[in-house]
C-alpha cells in the first residue's frame, strides 16, 4: 500500500470510468435525446467489443476471424458493425413505444449473448478470445496504464465534443422537439421515424467503440463480459443519476457510479473479518440503497437537462 | 417418439415452467397496466417469497404446503412495503425512475436473501419424488398441485377483477387512470391492493420454482425475462393474457430443444416476443400499448 | 463520500495493519471467489478452504510472519473481476492471490492487471484451456488440472469398465464444455459411441425436454458434466425422478456431498464422479479431517483445490522469504519433485525444512501439483462412488 499504488487504481478506475462514460454517452443521444428506451445496450457494446477483437486478435484454428489487423481498424470496425446491426434492430423495434422498446431491446441483446456463447465458430463460444492487442501494450504497466487512459479519455472527449456540436445543430433541435412533442414535430414536416432511427444508429455506435476500447484494455473477451446487469443497467443508473440529456451529466454520472461500485468494496471490508463473505452481499445491498437514496434527493439527476420542460411517459 | 412421451417430457414440464412464469407474469402486468412501470425487482420478489416459505418450513417444521400462504402474504406485506418506501415517492417523475428505483431494490433484495439464508442451493424435502402413472401421463401430486393451485389463484384473481367493486376499481386504473379517479376511484387502496396480489402471485411463483427443482438466490432473476416476455405476449393488463403468455413461453421453451440446441432456450422466448410484438403488439389479448 | 476520502480511510486502515505486523516484510495474499454472480453458490467453500489453510500456516508460525488475508469479489465476470484484482494488487498491496474463481474473469484479471503487476495468481477452479497458452511470465498457475486431462481420464475408465455408449451433458461454459470435448475425442477414439452431447444454460426451471433428447439413440449412463450445486443437481433429479438413464457420471465438479443429502443417498447407488487425487489418498484424508473439524465439507466442489491453492502460495511465500520477485521459483520449488514429501497440515514440518535449506514437495489434498512449463498440473485421479453421506474411492483412472 503506497501512494504509486493507489494511483495504479485511480487510473485503472479512470479506464473503467472512461468506458463507462462512452456507454453512458451513447445512451445519451438515444434516451436523453431522442426518448428511446433501450435496453440492449449490452449487446451493441459486446457486437463492438467481438468485433474488434476478431479483427485484431491472432487466428485460431476454430474460429473463422482473426486478422491481426491493427487496433485502429478494429474500433472503426466495431462502430461500424454496430450501428450496422442497429440498423435492422431499428427499423423493426422502434415502432414500439418506450417499455415495448426495453423489452425488445433487452430480447436481442439476450440473444446476441446466448449466440456469442454457443456459436464457437464465430465468437470463441465461453471460451472466448484471448491475445487481443492493447496499444501501448508493451511499456512497463504503469505507463502502459497511463496511456490508456490517455487513449479512452481522448475517445471520451472527440465523442462528446462532436455530440455536443451535433446537438447544437439544427439536428439536435429537431431531435428534442421530436422527444418533447412528437405530433407536433410530424406535423411541421419532420420525419420522426427516419431521425428516431439516426439517433439510435448514433448511440449504438458509440456503444459498439465502448466495447472495442473495452476488448483492448482487458486483452481478452468471454461472453460474462456482457451480463446485462454489469453493462445495460448499470449505465441506466449512470445515465440516469448524472442527468439525462445532458453529456457532462452522462459522464459524470458514470464517474459517481463506478466509483461508489468500486470503493463500496473498500468500505464492506471493514467489517469484521467472520462476515468478510456475507460483507460481498451487503456491498451489493448498500449500491442497491445508494441508488434509492440519491432517485429520493436528486431525481432530476446531478446535472439536469438545460431545458424547462419536463418529459412525461 | 410416442405421443405419450411428448407429453410426458415435453408438455408436462413445459405447462409446468409455464404455470410458474404466468404466476409471476400477472404481477408484472397488473403493475405494467395499473402503474405503468416495468418492474425489474418482481424476480426477485419471488426468490424472497421461495426463502419466506423455507424458513417457514424450517423453523416451524410447516409442512410447505402450508407455509405457501403464509410466505404468499409476508411477500404481499413485503411488497406494500416496498411500494411505500422506494417507489411511492418516484410517482409523479418520468416512470424511468421508478424502472431504476425497482433495479435497486432487486439488488438489495437478493442481498438480503444471501445474508440471511446463504448462497447454497437448499431444498423444501429432500429425496426423490418418482412420478405416478396415470393412463401412462406421468405425474407428480406436486405438479398437479402446482398446476391446480396456480389454476386456483388465477381464476379467483379474474373472478376478483370482474365481480368485486374493488377488482371493477382495479380494472378502471388498469384503463384510464384519469378517469377513475375523477370517478371517486382510491388510487392509493387500488396500488396497495395491486402489490398485494402482485406480491403474493410473486411467492407463488418463487415457492412453485423452488418446490419443483431447489433453491437459490438466483432463481428470480433467472426466471425475470421469461415473465416479461409472457407479460407483453398476452398483453399488458391482461390476467388472462399474461396466464396465456406464461404457459406459451414455458411450452415453447421446452419444445425448442427438439429442435435447436439447448443453449437457445431461452432465445425462443424472446424471439416469440418480438414476432408477436411486429404483427400484433398489443399482445395476444389485445392488452394496452403503452 | 468522496473518492479522496474513500482512499484517505482505506489508507488509514492499512496503516493500522501495517504496524501490527511482525518485523519481516508483511505477506500479503488476496482470496478472489465467485462471491456473487453466477457462482455464488461455490464461492464460501471455496473461500473457507483457503482461509483454513492460510490460518494453519499462520498457527504455526511461518519465518516470514502472519500471512494477512484478504477477500475480493471477482463476481464471475470481467470488468468486476479487473476492479476487485486492481484493489487487490495496489490498494490491499498482494502479493500473490489464490483466483480468481471463473476463466473469464481470470482471463481479464491476469492480462490486464495480475501479470503486468508481476503478482502471482493461483487459481483453483478456472479450468479454460485458453489459460494454459497465456504469456504469462510465469505468473499464472492453477491447481485444478486443465479439463482436457480429466475428460481423457474419465473416458478411458468408462471404457475400461465396459461403459460403450454413453450420452453426454454440459453445462454451458468452459468448464462444462472443455470437459465434454476432451471426453468425446477421447471416447470415440478408443472406440465408444456418443449418442448424444448436447450443452444447456444454467438455472432454468426443467431439464425434462433436454432428457428426453439426451435418452433418445438409447444409452444407459449419461456422462454429466455440470456442477452438483447448480443445474448438474436439477438435471440428476429430474433423471432419476423420470426413469431416465440407468447410471450416472460426473467429474469434479459433481462431487459435492450437498447433492447426496438433497437426493438421498438411496437414490444415488448408480452415480459416479471423477476427481483429482494426489498419488497417496492419504493427503485428502488430512485435509478432509482438517476441514470437518472446522465446519466444512470437503469434499464441496473445488474446496480441496482451493485449500491447494491457498496452501502453495503460504509455502511459496515462506520458501521465497517474501520476496515477490521469487515467488514464481519458490512455487513451482515446494509443489514439484524433488523434496521431502509434504501433506496437507503439515506445516511444522514444511517450516522446519525451508528454514533448513532443504527442497519439500507438497503433496495436495487434489493431488500432487506436479506444474508443467504452462503453470498446469496434469493430476492423477481416481473414480468415486456415494457411500455412507459421502464420496468413496472405487478405482484410480489412468
Amino acid at each position: 500500500m503506497d501512494t504509486l499504488g493507489l494511483l495504479n487504481y485511480a487510473i485503472f478506475m479512470g479506464v473503467l470510468i472512461g468506458i463507462y462514460a462512452l456507454l453512458s454517452l451513447g445512451l445519451n443521444v438515444q434516451w436523453g435525446y431522442a426518448g428511446l428506451f433501450n435496453a440492449g445496450v449490452a449487446g451493441f457494446f459486446a457486437v463492438g467489443a467481438y468485433l474488434s477483437a476478431l479483427f485484431t486478435a491472432p487466428p485460431v484454428p476454430d474460429r473463422i476471424m482473426g486478422w491481426e489487423l491493427p487496433t485502429g481498424v478494429g474500433w472503426f470496425a466495431a462502430m461500424a458493425a454496430a450501428a450496422l446491426i442497429a440498423w435492422p434492430i431499428g427499423k423493426v423495434t422502434l415502432r414500439f413505444r418506450s417499455d415495448y422498446l426495453a423489452i425488445a431491446t433487452i430480447g436481442v441483446a439476450e440473444i446476441i449473448r446466448l449466440v456469442l456463447r454457443t456459436e464457437d465458430l464465430l465468437s470463441g463460444g465461453v471460451r472466448g478470445i484471448t491475445g487481443i492487442p492493447r496499444p501501448f501494450g508493451d511499456l512497463p504497466y504503469e505507463w502502459s496504464q497511463l496511456a490508456y487512459l490517455g487513449l479512452t479519455w481522448g475517445m471520451v472527449v472527440v465523442i462528446y465534443w462532436a455530440l455536443e456540436r451535433q446537438l447544437a445543430a439544427p439536428w439536435g433541435r429537431m431531435m428534442r422537439a421530436i422527444r418533447e412533442n412528437e405530433l407536433a414535430a410530424a406535423a411541421m414536416g419532420k420525419n420522426v421515424e427516419a431521425r428516431r432511427l439516426e439517433a439510435f444508429i448514433l448511440g449504438a455506435a458509440i456503444m459498439g467503440l465502448a466495447g472495442a476500447v473495452y476488448v483492448h484494455f482487458m486483452r481478452a473477451i468471454t461472453p460474462e463480459a456482457i451480463d446485462p446487469m454489469m453493462v445495460t443497467f448499470l449505465v441506466w443508473i449512470m445515465l440516469i443519476l448524472g442527468g439525462s440529456g445532458n453529456n457532462r451529466g452522462a459522464i459524470l454520472g458514470a464517474v459517481i457510479i463506478w466509483v461508489i461500485w468500486s470503493s463500496s468494496e473498500l468500505l464492506t471490508d471493514r467489517l469484521p473479518a467472520e462476515i468478510a463473505t456475507q460483507a460481498k452481499y451487503i456491498r451489493v445491498f448498500v449500491i442497491g440503497l445508494m441508488l434509492q437514496l440519491v432517485l429520493r434527493w436528486r431525481p432530476e439527476g446531478l446535472l439536469p437537462e438545460g431545458t424547462h420542460v419536463r418529459r412525461s411517459s | 417418439m410416442s405421443g405419450l412421451e411428448l407429453i410426458n417430457f415435453y408438455v408436462i414440464p413445459g405447462l409446468i415452467s409455464g404455470s410458474i412464469y404466468a404466476l409471476g407474469a400477472i404481477g408484472i402486468t397488473l403493475i405494467f397496466g395499473i402503474l405503468r412501470y416495468a418492474h425489474f425487482a418482481h424476480g426477485d420478489m419471488a426468490t424472497l417469497g421461495a426463502y419466506v416459505a423455507l424458513g417457514l418450513v424450517g423453523s416451524l417444521a410447516l409442512s410447505p404446503w402450508v407455509a405457501l400462504p403464509i410466505a404468499m402474504a409476508i411477500t404481499a406485506l413485503v411488497a406494500v412495503v416496498l411500494d411505500r418506501v422506494f417507489y411511492r415517492h418516484l410517482e409523479t417523475r418520468p416512470k424511468i425512475l421508478t424502472v431504476m428505483a425497482s433495479l435497486g431494490v432487486a439488488l438489495m433484495l437478493r442481498s438480503v436473501v444471501q445474508v440471511v439464508w446463504g448462497v447454497d442451493p437448499q431444498v423444501y424435502s429432500t429425496g426423490i419424488v418418482r412420478a405416478e402413472s396415470y393412463g401412462g401421463l406421468m405425474l407428480r401430486s406436486r405438479e398437479l398441485i402446482t398446476f391446480a393451485t396456480a389454476t386456483g389463484l388465477v381464476l379467483f384473481l379474474m373472478a376478483f377483477l370482474r365481480y368485486t367493486r374493488w377488482g371493477k376499481a382495479m380494472r378502471a386504473m388498469s384503463d384510464n387512470p384519469e378517469l377513475a379517479r375523477l370517478c371517486g376511484v382510491n388510487n392509493e387502496a387500488v396500488t396497495r391492493l395491486t402489490w398485494v396480489i402482485a406480491g403474493a402471485l410473486a411467492a407463488a411463483a418463487g415457492f412453485f420454482l423452488g418446490i419443483n427443482t431447489e433453491l437459490n438466490t438466483m432463481m428470480g432473476w433467472s426466471a425475470l425475462l421469461a415473465m416479461f416476455a409472457a407479460a407483453i405476449l398476452g398483453g399488458v393488463g391482461r390476467v388472462e393474457g399474461a396466464v396465456v403468455g406464461g404457459l406459451v413461453i414455458g411450452l415453447v421453451e421446452e419444445l425448442s430443444v427438439l429442435v435447436l440446441p439447448s443453449q437457445y432456450k431461452m432465445a425462443t422466448a424472446f424471439v416469440i416476443l418480438i414476432l408477436i410484438l411486429l404483427v400484433r403488439p398489443q399482445g395476444i389479448f389485445k392488452g394496452k400499448v403503452l | 463520500m468522496t473518492y479522496r476520502s474513500q482512499l484517505v480511510a482505506s489508507l488509514a486502515a492499512a496503516g493500522l495493519i501495517a504496524t501490527s505486523s511482525a518485523a519481516f516484510a508483511e505477506a500479503k495474499v488476496a482470496l478472489m471467489g465467485g462471491i456473487t454472480g453466477p457462482i455464488a453458490g461455490m464461492a464460501p467453500a471455496m473461500i473457507a478452504s483457503m482461509k483454513l489453510a492460510l490460518d494453519q500456516a499462520n498457527a504455526a508460525g511461518l519465518a516470514i510472519g502472519k500471512i494477512t488475508y484478504q477477500e475480493f469479489d471477482c463476481g464471475c465476470n470481467p470488468q468486476v473481476a479487473t476492479d476487485a484484482a486492481t484493489k487487490a494488487v495496489n490498494v490491499f498491496g498482494a502479493d500473490a492471490a489464490v483466483g480468481p474463481a471463473c476463466s473469464g474473469a481470470l482471463l481479464a484479471a491476469v492480462n490486464s492487471v495480475t501479470i503486468p503487476a508481476g503478482v502471482l495468481v493461483v487459481s483453483p477452479s478456472a479450468t479454460s484451456p485458453k489459460i494454459t497458452d497465456l504469456d504469462d511470465k510465469d505468473l499464472v498457475f492453477r491447481t485444478v488440472p486443465s479439463d482436457d486431462f480429466q475428460g481423457r481420464a474419465l473416458a478411458r475408465t468408462l471404457l475400461e469398465r465396459g461403459v460403450k455408449k454413453v450420452a453426454v451433458a454440459y453445462i454451458n461454459n468452459d468448464y462444462g464444455k472443455g470437459l465434454a470435448e476432451a471426453f468425446k475425442a477421447e471416447f470415440e477414439a478408443k472406440g465408444g459411441t456418443i449418442t448424444q452431447f448436447r450443452g444447456h444454460e444454467d438455472k432454468k426451471a426443467s431439464y425434462r425436454s433436454d432428457l428426453a433428447e439426451l435418452a433418445k439413440g438409447g444409452a444407459d449412463t449419461l456422462v454429466l458434466f455440470d456442477y452438483g450445486n447448480a443445474s448438474g443437481m436439477t438435471i440428476l433429479r429430474q433423471a432419476i425422478e423420470n426413469g431416465f438413464f440407468k447410471q450416472f457420471v460426473g467429474a469434479d465438479g459433481m462431487r459435492d456431498e450437498n447433492l447426496i443429502k438433497t437426493l438421498g443417498e438411496a437414490n444415488l447407488k448408480h452415480f459416479f464422479v471423477s476427481a483429482p487425487v494426489g498419488e497417496a489418498g492419504a493427503a485428502f484424508e488430512k485435509f478432509a479431517e482438517a476441514a470437518r473439524k472446522a465446519g466444512l465439507d470437503p469434499n464441496a466442489t473445488f474446496a480441496a483445490t482451493s485449500y491447494d491453492a491457498a496452501a502453495l502460495v503460504a509455502l511459496a511465500l515462506e520458501a521465497a522469504k517474501g520476496d515477490k520477485a521469487k515467488l514464481p521459483q519458490a512455487l513451482r520449488a515446494v509443489a514439484t519433485a524433488p523434496g521431502e514429501r509434504i501433506y496437507p497440515g503439515e506445516w511444522e514440518k514444511a517450516k522446519q525444512l525451508l528454514a533448513e535449506g532443504k527442497e519439500i514437495d507438497y503433496k495436495g489434498a487434489s493431488g500432487d501439483h506436479e506444474f508443467d512449463a504452462k503453470g498446469d498440473v496434469p493430476g492423477s485421479y481416481a473414480f468415486f462412488k456415494v457411500e455412507g453421506g459421502t464420496y468413496k474411492e472405487v478405482q484410480k483412472m489412468k
